[in-house]
């Protein structure tokens, strides 16, 4: 039988009485790339500390790679690769210095794996970690929770810092990783990021999961919005009647809307109108947050 | 045994440890130097019988120009626990609080190595940082007999390794603090206020009679405030050092088990 790499059930850890996470449960499944999100001091990094077994949770349980992380057992630690949302190395060591320390603390061997990965991240060795950037100490980061192939990556924020092409290296990494039947779950404030690589999405806020779910399936149900120029005056009003639609630019020329459901409704109230041009936009999970955090763009 | 864990934490505070060896060692070897100057000097241990209380605050008791008491009123009995306890309480209270404040206590605790273990290495890298002054003083001492200043050289060495103790000891309350509470501040303040008040049990207990009927709890009075230079060190004095080190560590382990690590 496969076992599930996490499983959290009611996971529960206070702190103060507006701190901390709130009943989380969630199964992230064999191969998947789970994407982890939710706006600053929604509980991401504290239920990710629970599952790692640096916190102990007040209440709930959770199983990691089938071992309960508040027992104490390291055991299933050395199957794990984790990057932290703030990543610290000691200042004083190169590059090589930390990936051989944490390579020998994890008793493992250098493996032409490991070079690849400094070679494809261009992770700096020579340098000491103080005079590093944060991209380049991300780098780092990267290669230390990759290096030694772990069943399952806790990858909190892991573009961080890094540029535009390092971000694709990256996301080349992770389908690697699926493709090798690996898992990983990835906290993340980028939601292209998250719709691009991402096969399952929970959403964090205020402690408690609001939504668990594919990302086909989101998107399914995500708003799509429709952009229209025109090239005479209209008066656009008469679309907001449209169920499921809702005006957001209207001026006498210019209409942009969103719309969920189905496409038919909404095109055959927009066709009198004699629009100039059409541009829809593929369904985005954005519009979705938006709403769920009220005008906030970035789930941080 | 968790080498790389004492390595990384040794390479860490390697400058302090370094830096703080060859200060030890050039104030020592200045005190051996200048003992001829003041072996002869009966006015000094007058001056000591007319103050009895001034000199015991500094930890002198007896003859100061004795071999013994040269180098207890000038090192052992207070300058080099100073400095040894300047290592250590630093290097507990940075172990395991101060990594946690820092963030790279939580990537160790991500690897597959039990906490268990985690504070075996860290008493180790403690017991390495506190035999660091008490090394440096003997090799320093064996340059004694150029300087007419021969010391007893047993117990000299039963000072030494009780000293070591004596260091590890206090750090190791920074190191239980740190692990309970997961603050540095409260690691170091707690860690030396013990270690002063211990100082000052150890050293007035000669000349206040209040102070000297609790004088046996002070792990100073165990290790160099009893004439330990002269007499020797105890077997009884060694173990309750050692003791009370051991059952730090093991309450470091029950705290570092139980904290929420960032």
């Amino acid at each position: 039988m496969t076992v599930q790499p996490i499983v959290a059930e009611h996971l529960t850890k206070t702190f103060g009485q507006d701190r901390g996470i709130n009943d989380v449960s969630l199964v992230v499944e064999p191969g998947q790339v789970f994407g982890f999100l939710g706006p600053n001091g929604a509980g991401k990094s504290t239920t990710i500390r629970c599952l790692l077994g640096l916190y102990r949770p007040s209440r709930g349980q959770a199983r990691v790679l089938g071992q309960d992380p508040a027992a104490g057992q390291a055991g299933f630690l050395a199957d794990v690769g984790y990057l932290p949302g703030e990543l610290r190395l000691p200042d004083r060591l190169t590059g090589a210095d930390v990936l051989g320390t944490f390579r020998r603390m994890r008793r493992g061997q250098h493996t032409a794996y490991e070079d690849d990965l400094v070679e494809r991240l261009g992770a700096e060795l020579t340098r000491p970690v103080a005079s590093l950037s944060k991209g380049n100490k991300q780098k780092l980061g990267l290669v230390l929770a990759f290096m030694h192939r772990p069943r399952l990556l806790v990858l909190d924020e892991p573009t961080s810092g890094l540029d535009p092409l390092l971000q694709d290296e990256f996301a080349s990494l992770l389908r690697e990783t699926t493709a090798d039947g690996r898992t990983v779950l990835l906290s993340s404030h980028d939601l292209d990021e998250v719709q691009r690589v991402v096969q399952r999405v929970a959403i964090i806020r205020s402690g408690r999961i609001v939504i668990d779910d594919t990302v086909a399936s989101l998107r399914a149900s995500a708003p799509r919005t429709i952009e229209l120029t025109f090239d005479h005056d209209v008066d656009a009003r008469s679309l907001a009647s449209v169920p499921g639609v809702t005006l957001h630019v209207t001026t006498a020329r210019h209409v942009t809307l969103t719309h969920t459901g189905g496409a038919a409704a909404v095109l055959t109230a927009i066709a009198p109108l004699q629009p100039d041009t059409i541009t829809a936009r593929p369904a985005d999970l954005e519009e979705l947050f938006l709403r769920l955090y009220g005008g906030t763009t970035h789930a941080d | 045994m968790p080498t790389d864990l004492i390595r990384l934490d040794l390479r860490l505070r390697r400058r302090m440890l370094i830096g703080t060896a060859v200060g030890a060692a050039a104030y020592l070897f200045l005190v051996v130097a200048v003992y001829p100057t003041f072996k002869h000097d009966t006015a000094f241990d007058d001056m000591i019988a007319a103050n009895p209380a001034a000199a015991a605050a500094f930890g002198i008791t007896g003859s100061i120009t004795s071999p013994e008491g040269w180098l207890s009123a000038n090192m052992y009995a207070n300058f080099g626990p100073l400095l040894a306890l300047m290592l250590t309480i630093g290097y507990g209270s940075a172990a395991i609080a101060g990594q946690d404040g820092d963030g790279l206590l939580g990537l160790l605790a991500t690897l597959p190595v039990p906490r268990a273990r985690i504070v075996a290495g860290k008493a180790l890298s403690l017991l390495v940082a506190a035999l660091v002054v008490p090394a440096v003083s003997y090799a320093v001492c064996l340059a004694g007999p150029q300087f007419e200043l021969t010391p007893r050289w047993g117990p000299l060495l039963g000072v030494s390794v009780a000293l070591t103790l004596l260091a590890f000891d206090l750090g190791a309350i920074a190191l239980l603090v740190g692990a309970l509470s997961g603050s540095r501040g409260a690691a170091m303040g707690a860690a030396s206020a013990i270690a002063a008040c211990a100082y000052l049990i150890s050293s007035l207990s000669p000349v206040a009679e209040a102070v000297h009927r609790v004088r046996w709890l002070s792990p100073f009075l165990w290790a160099v405030g009893d004439g330990q230079l002269t007499r020797g060190v105890t077997v009884g004095e060694l173990g309750a050092l050692a003791v009370l080190g051991v059952t730090l560590v093991a309450g470091t382990v029950l705290a570092f088990r139980r904290l929420d690590i960032q």
